[in-house]
């Protein structure tokens, strides 16, 4: 197959200091099953960044090492060039069950953020009221989760993380649990939602095992495969948004990124 | 006979009891269960009369059964009968009421198997039914067996009047030991005691990894076949399997949910059912029993007896009061407890591979066994610092030591039940101990806590039962305190006025159904409207 003019083979090299970067992940279970041999994932300013590979490869676990809810064997997460060693706010984490509290109205949900940032009540509301309004809620404040559909859950929950002010958002599969209406929908808002220019936010990680939804959204994907997980390429999308699957050259990435996702071929854990 | 012998023996029959007890609990369960799903009117008794025997204090008992098995059946066989069923009471409610809602919750695909290959009564139950029971069961057997324990060693040797029953048992033969002044006696039944109670947790450890493993119906839980790990390569099963399986277990640790939805239920049928018909009459005739004998009861008292007995209900509700307070203080102190070390063991792994096995074990070593060396070791350190209130600061350290475990348990199994996400979610957002308390764990956790505080509530009576009034607690000291509901029937009891007793039981009884309808239900009916974690993680 012929290599467009955008992918890469492996890591690219010679890129500026990224706002988060990874670097030379090895990550084993505690049995010593080896998860991730030499990890290598930079996320560039204003940079919307794609994670594929087959299921079961480790996605939401390199997440979750970058998150800092994980420590790596060896190597590092960097935010700016600083060393993650436990969670922080400046790097929220979206998990793929949508988490709300049940106790809590949307409004609550949204100001457990600011409040957990000792953000006083009054401007914690202002805070999270703006938030819901970002992520297409407002009016609905006042419902609890329960009352809400998967699509309003997952909106408050990105609106949590919003109102966090995070540098970088990492989305384990948010859409993975939404039926494909509700799922598109979000899909279209959320580039819009997430680089407002008065957020904080400049950059987003994106896990999924769904090619077409990494396309229309990323800027950059890393593509992981083998046993244990290494990068085997790095797709950079060159399509003008908002993205269509009827675009040829979104065909042509597919077509890649599928090639590139074929059963591991690597060697086997001891 | 040797006499260490004997006391290895009598320990062995204490333990026998209790696990036998609890056996028989289950397996009485099982088929009570099944009736209870097979005949509506069957199961309305069935449940009524478990939920307000299970709210009212085991202790409570006590007279009623002493009247029963002492003053009518007699002998050896009466005092070992009396002993029997008050730890039978106090083990078989949460086991009946477990069994029930999981007989009650089982999926309506996996009874259709059992319809669909025609498979009879027995092999209904053996193949289906009872084997999606055990991890409730489990989930429950830990203080099943410390409250076994617990009111074993105090049924084993009681005074009615002037007359003192016992029967053979640890309880008995400790009471003989310090009598006598045995010190190496008493140390031994000390060792053995520890060595039954580590063997027994140990084995109930083992079984309800083993029972998380082979019956929970998750779909993501990996069976661990006798040692051998079945491994798959996804993130997801490796959460599953680095959690520990006590994790699991909390899911079926005392979620009372009494209302179950009716499409829960086993699809109805038509035709006649002519065991629907035969389970309604046995419920029927049970119901008739119950009442007979309470009529019988109430009209065998005189007159004179009524007016006495009503004379002395406000002395009845005056004690009550004071018993409430000390309930109270028992609950504030544990509750700081759990949520400071129960939080701490249930998030730190290490820790709770020690501390949660050390717990069991001290927990299900009868606190009335060696409390009284406990009280005369530090009379007087604790006489130095409360003066005139020093025994009620044993009576409530009784109280305490008997009872925390039950709200510790449970929030300790509510946090280990939390969704893990919420655990990432507060380390995401870097929240202060308070914050997480009070946002998310303990609104999180609020069906256990109410489930947990409940039953601390309910065995913080036994510990002020003992308590309250303790002749002889060592040698001829006596343990006491000026006032109280349990006193008043401790002191009754032991007097020989049995209808005294009974009265203040029956009031006693009254009291705590009504706080359970009007506070424990309501609290649970608020939990499950409001506080079900699960319910926040949508994962359609």
């Amino acid at each position: 197959m012929r290599n467009p003019a955008n992918l890469v083979g492996g890591v690219g090299s010679g890129q500026p200091i990224s706002l988060l970067e990874s670097v030379n992940i090895h990550f084993s279970y505690e049995n010593g099953y080896k998860v991730f041999e030499n990890i290598n994932i930079s996320v560039g300013q204003d940079k919307f960044v794609g994670i594929v590979g087959p299921s079961g490869i480790g996605k939401s676990t390199l997440l979750r090492i970058m998150g800092g809810f994980l420590a790596p064997d060896s190597g590092a997460t960097y935010l700016m060039g600083k060393k993650i060693t436990k969670p922080t706010p400046k790097v929220v984490f979206v998990h793929q069950s949508i988490i709300t509290f049940p106790w809590m109205t949307a409004l609550e949900n949204v100001m457990l953020s600011p409040r957990s940032m000792k953000v006083p009540q009054s401007e914690a509301e202002i805070v999270a009221m703006k938030a819901l309004e970002d992520v297409g809620l407002q009016g609905f404040e006042e419902l609890y989760p329960k009352e809400m559909s998967g699509g309003m859950r997952q909106r408050v929950a990105i609106a949590r993380a919003l109102a966090a002010n995070p540098m970088v958002l990492l989305m384990d599969e948010p859409f993975s649990h939404l039926d494909e209406l509700t799922a598109e929908g979000l899909r279209q808002d959320i580039y819009n939602i997430l680089f407002r220019v008065d957020t904080p936010l400049k950059g987003v990680v994106l896990v999924s095992h769904n090619l077409t939804e990494v396309l229309e959204l990323a800027d950059e994907i890393y593509i992981l495969n083998n046993i244990p997980a290494t990068v085997v390429g790095k797709l950079v999308v060159d399509i003008p948004r908002p993205r269509s699957i009827r675009n040829p050259k979104f065909s042509e990435y597919l077509d890649f990124l599928y090639t590139k996702l074929s059963p591991p071929g690597g060697k086997k854990n001891e | 006979m040797n006499e260490d012998l004997i006391i290895f023996l009598s320990v062995l029959a204490t333990a026998g009891r209790v696990l036998g007890l609890v056996l028989l609990s289950i397996v009485t369960g099982w088929f009570l269960s099944y009736g209870a799903i097979k005949g509506k009117i069957f199961e309305n008794i069935f449940i009524s009369i478990s939920e307000v025997f299970e709210s009212v204090p085991v202790i409570s008992f006590f007279p009623v059964v002493l009247i029963l098995f002492i003053t009518r059946i007699g002998g050896p066989l009466g005092v070992e009968l009396a002993a029997d069923f008050l730890v039978f009471t106090a083990v078989v409610w949460n086991i009946w009421i477990a069994e029930y809602q999981a007989f009650k919750t089982i999926p309506r695909e996996m009874v259709e198997v059992g319809e669909n290959y025609r498979l009879g009564f027995f092999s209904i139950l053996r193949n289906i039914y009872i084997p999606f029971s055990i991890p409730r069961i489990v989930a429950n057997l830990f203080p099943s067996v410390s409250d076994g324990f617990f009111y074993i060693t105090v049924s084993e040797v009681f005074t009615i009047g002037v007359t003192t029953f016992q029967t053979f048992g640890i309880g008995t033969e400790m009471q003989a030991l310090i009598a006598a002044g045995n010190t190496n006696g008493i140390i031994l039944a000390f060792v053995f005691l520890a060595l039954v109670i580590m063997v027994i947790i140990f084995f109930l450890r083992s079984f309800s990894k083993h029972a998380v493993a082979k019956y929970t119906v998750d779909t993501d839980t990996p069976v661990i076949r006798r040692g051998r790990f079945s491994f798959k390569n996804t993130t997801r099963r490796l959460s599953s399997t680095a959690a520990t399986p006590f994790t699991r277990l909390s899911k079926y640790y005392r979620r009372r949910n009494p209302s179950v939805k009716n499409e829960m239920f086993e699809p109805e049928r038509s035709g006649v059912n002519y065991s629907r018909y035969i389970l309604a009459t046995i419920g029927l005739v049970i119901l008739a029993i119950i009442l007979y004998s309470s009529t019988l009861l109430v009209l065998s008292v005189s007159d004179g007896e009524w007016s006495r007995l009503l004379a002395l209900t406000p002395q009845i509700i005056i004690g009550l009061l004071y018993d409430y307070s000390r309930v109270a203080v028992v609950i504030a102190v544990t509750f700081v407890i759990s949520i400071t070390l129960g939080y701490y063991l249930a998030i730190n792994s290490r820790a709770e591979s020690v501390g949660v096995p050390l717990i069991q074990v001290l927990t299900a070593f009868p606190a009335p066994v060696y409390f009284p060396f406990v009280y005369i070791a530090f009379y007087p350190d604790f006489h130095a610092v409360f003066g005139p209130l020093t025994s009620e600061f044993f009576v409530i350290a009784l109280a305490f030591i008997s009872t925390f475990y039950y709200l510790f348990y449970s929030f300790w199994m509510g946090v280990k039940a939390m969704p893990s996400e919420y655990q990432e979610l507060m380390k995401n957002l870097n929240m202060g101990f308070f914050s997480k308390m009070r946002r998310v764990i303990i609104p999180s956790t609020f069906p256990y806590l109410i489930a947990g505080i409940s039953s601390t509530i309910n065995s913080t009576w036994g510990g002020l039962m003992i308590g309250e009034y303790w002749p002889s607690i060592y040698g001829s000291r006596t343990l006491q305190v000026s006032n109280g509901l349990m006193r008043f029937i401790d002191i009754n009891t032991r007097s020989g006025n049995l209808g005294a007793a009974a009265w203040a039981s029956f009031v006693f009884g009254i009291v705590v159904v009504v706080f359970s309808i009007f506070f424990t239900r309501r609290m649970m009916d608020l939990a499950r409207k409001r506080y079900v974690a699960e319910e926040g993680v949508f994962a359609a």
